[in-house]
């Protein structure tokens, strides 16, 4: 009797002393649910949809540093660490902000705002091709990435945006479509002004300063030449004969440039018969007003060029 | 009844040697089922948990063991490898979160596995020490590889080569410690995790070298052909990733055909896994779903069976012993025929003298009995250490 009540009090100890030993998992994200959705953007057009079209509680944050091209910048640790505690990361796509495939970032909270449209991205062309070890033959290929240019594509953008708001704030769908609503016919109006402009501009050839343009010249046809210019800095010489070739070769008289470019190179190119005009991609905060109205301005410069007065639009 | 109780103990305290190898054989007797029932209890228990808390789990068909093994312990071979078109594929459908797994490559002993932030999160690992990841060439240490690997937040931890014996095979990846986790008492502690992208750096499918435009490459380049540059061997790939030279890493194609080894599917609801997993029902179907839950349980239910056959063993044996106890005590009364004809003798009735040697045996049981429940409730108390060691390794 003594020894079976030895087994069932060891027995009783060993199962009391098995329960209960695996610590059970708690989410750290359990602790910290906020209330207010905070939006990361990788440029300024997509925080200025993120802005136009966000519900209630909702915060949207841009934190490349004013003087930085967005798309180059290269954001450090703590940087990265705000972006991964945000809840919504909004990516231009088309390889846009390099940074992003280096950094580590949570998946379930990117929206890429430009898969959408995929099949639309241009290629950039003049990659060089290289071989070494096993792999074989390849390029460090890309795609032309200032989409927003095309504000048609900005518009599906702009979509995305609102569809990935919408997903996390379903109570505000109807004040994010009806956001939606007017920032689709504020761009549709500025693709039928940059339209009027480029029919009138026809095949007189632009030269744009930077390659960033592809996407305004493919939705518009517009004869654009590209070449690589900073418009802070000065060109040297073997900048200034590649320019007197094309204007020899297509008789360009306009250039438009990301920036108000230096007064020694206006009056170069004035030399040169070439009038400058700012096309602001507008990538970053802009000194003044927002994204839209740097369009705006950009339509109006274009119509410039194009001889129509500048309240063509209205 | 002192005096039999005395009588008894003088005789087993003068006898130590006996008593003590009794004792002992009787203590293994009672003691080895049961800690070994305790034990194979624990670790199913310790098995079972990480499997319950892992939903469901996708990879190339092959050894669903291997899958579930590689996947939630981070040992086994490598199962066979999918792309990372399929973690997008399990995203995509809305069904489930999907969180890939690139369990493949060693810093010395530890794991070291790719994967997103997400897996934190699934986990619920907390940091004892730094941050999770956040760029190319980051670590974060579980915290017995960090004692293992003996680095610590700001330290470095460098990637092994698959294979001594690949000398022309990819150059290891010193990699930096950002954070170190809090124990889990789980494979997570044992691990070096690492982004995706990280691991996809050690294995050489994402590298950064020089500028082979750039004029200072120039030794490394063995034919230009228009907008074609082919290079030697000598082209300088980088084997730690600084501020410097990050920007020159890069991924050739798509992201979604690199690959993983496995994806943690973790459903919405009942009713959208019940759908994914019916998605992958077709014949046709190249990949497989798994419920990690069934595989372990199949797993322990060999381990179960072998553990019965173990007991029937040791119950079998233990019979033997205590036959032999029991003749033991039958040839030790014959040796003391004379001690008890003595203790008759001088007085003791047969009563007295029986209750010295039945006494003497229930002590000797008693004894091995308590010692192997001691024993029993010590192996209880730190099984679940002891096993997670023996798991773990």
């Amino acid at each position: 009797m003594r020894l079976a009540s030895s087994f069932a009090l060891s027995f009783l100890i060993i199962l009391a002393a098995c329960g209960g030993s695996v610590p059970e998992p708690t989410s750290p994200l359990a602790e910290e649910a906020p209330d207010r959705l905070v939006v990361y953007t990788v440029n300024e057009p997509l925080a200025y949809f993120a802005e136009r079209l966000r519900g209630d509680e909702v915060e949207v944050i841009f934190p490349a540093p004013a003087d930085e091209d967005p798309a180059f910048w290269s954001p450090n640790a703590e940087a990265i660490a705000a972006y991964q505690q945000a809840d919504l990361i909004l990516l231009n796509g088309a390889g846009y902000a390099k940074w992003v495939e280096r950094a580590t970032l949570p998946s379930t909270k990117l929206v890429d705002t430009s898969a959408g449209f995929a099949d639309r991205l241009l290629e950039l062309s003049g990659a060089v091709t290289h071989s070494h070890g096993p792999e074989g033959e390849h390029e460090h290929q890309g795609w032309a990435f200032t989409t927003w240019l095309d504000p048609t594509l900005a518009l599906e953008q702009a979509r995305a945006v609102a569809a990935a708001l919408e997903q996390r704030r379903p109570e505000s769908a109807a004040m994010i479509q009806s956001n939606l609503a007017v920032l689709e016919a504020d761009l549709t109006a500025l693709d039928a002004r940059l339209a009027a402009a480029a029919d009138s501009i026809g095949d007189t050839p632009l030269v744009f300063s930077h390659p960033v343009y592809q996407y305004l010249i493919h939705r518009y046809q517009l004869n654009g030449l590209e070449v690589h210019w900073e418009p802070d800095v000065e060109p040297d010489g073997k900048m200034w004969s590649e320019l007197e070739h094309i204007i020899d070769h297509d008789g360009a008289q306009w250039m438009l440039w990301e920036g108000a470019p230096v007064a020694t190179t206006v009056a170069g190119l004035d030399d040169r018969g070439i009038s400058s005009v700012v096309y602001s991609p507008c990538a970053n905060v802009p000194t003044e007003g927002d994204w839209l109205t740097v369009m705006e301005a950009n339509a109006v410069a274009l119509e410039s060029i194009a001889g129509l007065p500048a309240d063509h639009a209205d | 009844m002192s005096d039999v109780l005395f009588l008894a103990w003088r005789y087993l305290a003068h006898n130590r040697v006996k008593t003590v190898v009794l004792v002992g054989s009787i203590m293994l007797i009672v003691y080895l089922p049961v800690a070994l029932r305790v034990l194979v209890t624990q670790s199913a228990t310790e098995l079972t948990s990480r499997a319950e808390a892992t939903p469901l789990l996708v990879g190339a068909k092959g050894s669903p063991l291997e899958l579930a093994l590689s996947s939630l312990y981070f040992s086994a071979d490598t199962p066979e490898l999918t792309t990372h078109a399929e973690a997008s594929r399990i995203a995509s459908t809305d069904y489930a979160q999907s969180i890939p797994l690139y369990v493949r490559f060693k810093a010395r002993s530890q794991p070291i596995v790719g994967t997103t932030l997400d897996y934190f999160d699934f986990r619920g690992l907390r940091f004892a020490d730094g941050r999770t990841m956040a760029m190319l060439g980051e670590c974060v240490l579980g915290s017995r590889a960090a004692e293992i690997l003996e680095a610590d937040v700001g330290g470095s931890v460098v990637s092994s080569p698959e294979s001594v014996f690949d000398i022309a095979g990819v150059y290891p990846l010193k990699m930096q410690v950002v954070g170190v986790l809090e124990p889990t008492f789980t494979a997570d502690d044992e691990a070096v995790f690492v982004d995706l992208k990280t691991a996809w750096i050690v294995q050489g499918l994402v590298h950064g070298h020089q500028d082979m435009a750039a004029p200072e490459a120039a030794p490394g380049v063995l034919a230009r052909e228009g907008d074609t540059i082919i290079a030697n061997a000598s082209v300088v790939q980088y084997t730690e990733i600084t501020p410097d030279n990050i920007d020159s890493f890069h991924f050739h194609g798509s992201v979604d055909d690199y690959p993983i080894s496995a994806v943690i599917a973790v459903p919405h609801d009942q009713k959208s896994g019940t759908i994914l997993m019916g998605r992958y029902e077709s014949p046709d179907e190249p990949m497989q779903i798994l419920k990690p839950t069934t595989v372990i349980d199949d797993l322990l239910g060999t381990i179960f069976t072998v553990q019965n056959f173990v007991v029937a063993g040791m119950l079998l044996v233990g019979l033997a012993a205590l036959a032999i106890a029991s003749l033991v005590f039958i040839l030790s009364l014959r040796l003391r025929q004379r001690e008890i004809e003595t203790m008759a003798r001088i007085g003791g009735s047969k009563a007295r003298v029986a209750g010295v040697l039945v006494t003497e045996i229930a002590v000797v049981i008693g004894m091995s009995v308590v010692m192997a429940a001691i024993l029993t409730v010590l192996t209880a108390r730190f099984a679940p250490a002891v096993v997670r060691v023996l798991l773990l390794q």
